[in-house]
């Protein structure tokens, strides 16, 4: 039997993750919005042909909070996991893995049998979780549902994974723009956020800054992409100019 | 072939996965041992990301040339060939490849390697990465090498793949998406570290392993625990004396 992955993987990643960012900001203009999660729940209707989505946000420590849902299933099912501390969402939080419950009445739900059953009567058959990360940068779960029970193909899976890594992009420029921070410069959608997630480079030089500029993961890796967008550089030349020490980044001045 | 050497691998490789173990390190050891046993000069895994690309998990060394090698396999290359194909592929000597891949041919000649083979790691009819193995030397590898090597490969994939509980969901990918954040947030820790200590990667690498060894904790968690926390303790790095 031939392998089945073939012309899923290799060669094409720009492309592909170019054209889900297409279908998120669409949504986005649609409603004459900056892009959001909101667009991100709706792009995952189309582009992974899913019944509904949400995101909630969260570090994986402390319990999260729901962020937008496309439906009332959706809402609910965001909504049973905080409440319950259990389901597929909240293992993806706590563990940063995905969790793929693909029939949730016959079996893959066994883990889960309070949420399960809820969302079995909510109108969900099957529940995919994507934990929204880069390695320990945490901020939330994308949810989505299936009223018919069944797995996420390779390609499908490949989108959902993308839109994920849309949405902890998205989360992230909301928090720093929330914190106020005057040196954020929220970056350009075409910054693809692919290379962002799983560059070695950027990765350790984001690692880097937080020593460097004394500060945590995440706003070190918010320092990162404005450095590189203030700059009018690739994050990627960003990161590696740092990891190859000719560059380094300054603390602010205190005050 | 050292026959002591490849009897300690599967043992440790049997011992690893009896146990809880970390995804990463448990390549790390694969690639190590790859090059031992086979004298190869450099080796890697990377796994297929349902995103749409192939991420090296593991490699034998950090230096960026070996890096940009796997990085370059999404155009083309053996290890593109041989996870489109499921079957091993081979080139004897690289300096005859430049057409069938022009850029890969080069950068690998450039980095120092004349010798290239890529095993497929398989689980039933899905590729989910390759074994790479890499010599400075022109000449393939011994076939019956390469037969070691491919069970190597294939216990890997099972250790990658292992579950701790026995569930009815789609594992292989939440495993292989496990297995490539943890990359991440390893990559994360040994910038950190190397800032901190002044010392380059490829050392920062050795301390989170050694760390993670004699606490007795996984490589990921030990790494996790640092960027977040940033307060393992690391025992000094080994005095140089001077002029050594």
């Amino acid at each position: 039997m031939p392998p089945r992955a073939e012309r899923e993987v290799g060669g094409d990643d720009a492309g592909r993750v170019a054209r889900v960012w297409g279908l998120v900001s669409a949504h986005a203009a649609s409603r004459l919005g900056r892009a959001s999660v909101a667009d991100v729940c709706a792009a995952a209707a189309t582009g992974v042909d899913v019944s509904g989505a949400w995101v909630t946000a969260g570090d994986g420590i402390n319990p999260g909070q729901a962020m937008y849902a496309t439906d009332v299933v959706g809402e609910s099912l965001a909504e049973v996991q905080i409440t319950l501390g259990e389901g597929p969402c909240h293992d993806a939080a706590v563990s940063g893995a995905p969790v793929l419950a693909a029939n949730l009445a016959d079996g893959s739900g066994n883990e889960w049998a309070v949420f399960a059953e809820a969302a079995v009567r909510a109108g969900a058959a099957a529940v995919f979780a994507f934990p929204l990360r880069i390695g320990a940068i945490r901020v939330g779960v994308l949810g989505l549902y299936r009223d018919k029970e069944g797995p996420l193909d390779t390609l499908r899976l490949g989108n959902a994974l993308i839109l994920a890594d849309i949405a902890t992009m998205l989360l992230l420029d909301a928090e720093a723009r929330q914190a106020d921070d005057p040196l954020f410069v929220a970056p350009p959608a075409s910054q693809s956020p692919g290379l962002a997630a799983h560059h070695a480079e950027i990765a350790q030089a984001t690692g880097m800054l937080t020593e460097q500029l004394g500060v945590g993961i995440t706003e070190a890796f918010a320092r990162l992409r404005a450095y590189a967008y203030v700059q009018d550089r690739r994050l990627s030349d960003i990161a590696h100019d740092i990891v190859t020490r000719r560059l380094r980044l300054e603390p602010d001045p205190p005050g | 072939m050292n026959q002591e050497l490849l009897t300690d691998t599967f043992v440790d490789l049997a011992d690893t996965m009896v146990a809880d173990f970390d995804v990463i390190d448990f390549l790390h050891m694969l690639t190590d041992r790859s090059v031992q046993l086979f004298a190869a000069s450099a080796a890697g895994v990377v796994l297929a990301d349902p995103r749409g690309e192939l991420r090296v998990a593991a490699a034998s060394s950090e230096k960026a040339g070996l890096l940009e090698l796997f990085q370059l396999q999404n155009d083309q290359g053996p290890c593109l060939e041989c996870f489109r194909t499921g079957r091993p592929v081979t080139a004897a000597d690289l300096a005859d490849q430049a057409q069938r891949w022009p850029r890969f041919a080069h950068a690998a000649l450039q980095a120092g390697f004349r010798t290239v083979e890529a095993l497929p790691m398989r689980l039933r009819d899905q590729v989910i990465g390759a074994l790479n193995l890499f010599r400075a030397e022109p000449g393939a590898f011994e076939p019956a090498d390469l037969r070691i090597a491919q069970a190597l490969a294939d216990v890997a994939t099972i250790g990658l793949l292992h579950e701790r509980n026995v569930r009815r969901r789609d594992t292989v990918a939440e495993q292989l998406q496990a297995a490539l954040n943890s990359r991440v947030v390893i990559e994360q820790a040994k910038g950190k570290l190397a800032e901190r200590r002044g010392i380059d990667m490829d050392r920062a690498f050795t301390m989170l392993r050694e760390y993670a060894r004699n606490s007795n904790q996984h490589l990921t968690d030990v790494a996790r625990d640092f960027v977040i926390r940033g307060t393992a303790e690391f025992p000094p790095p080994a005095r140089r004396r001077p002029g050594s």
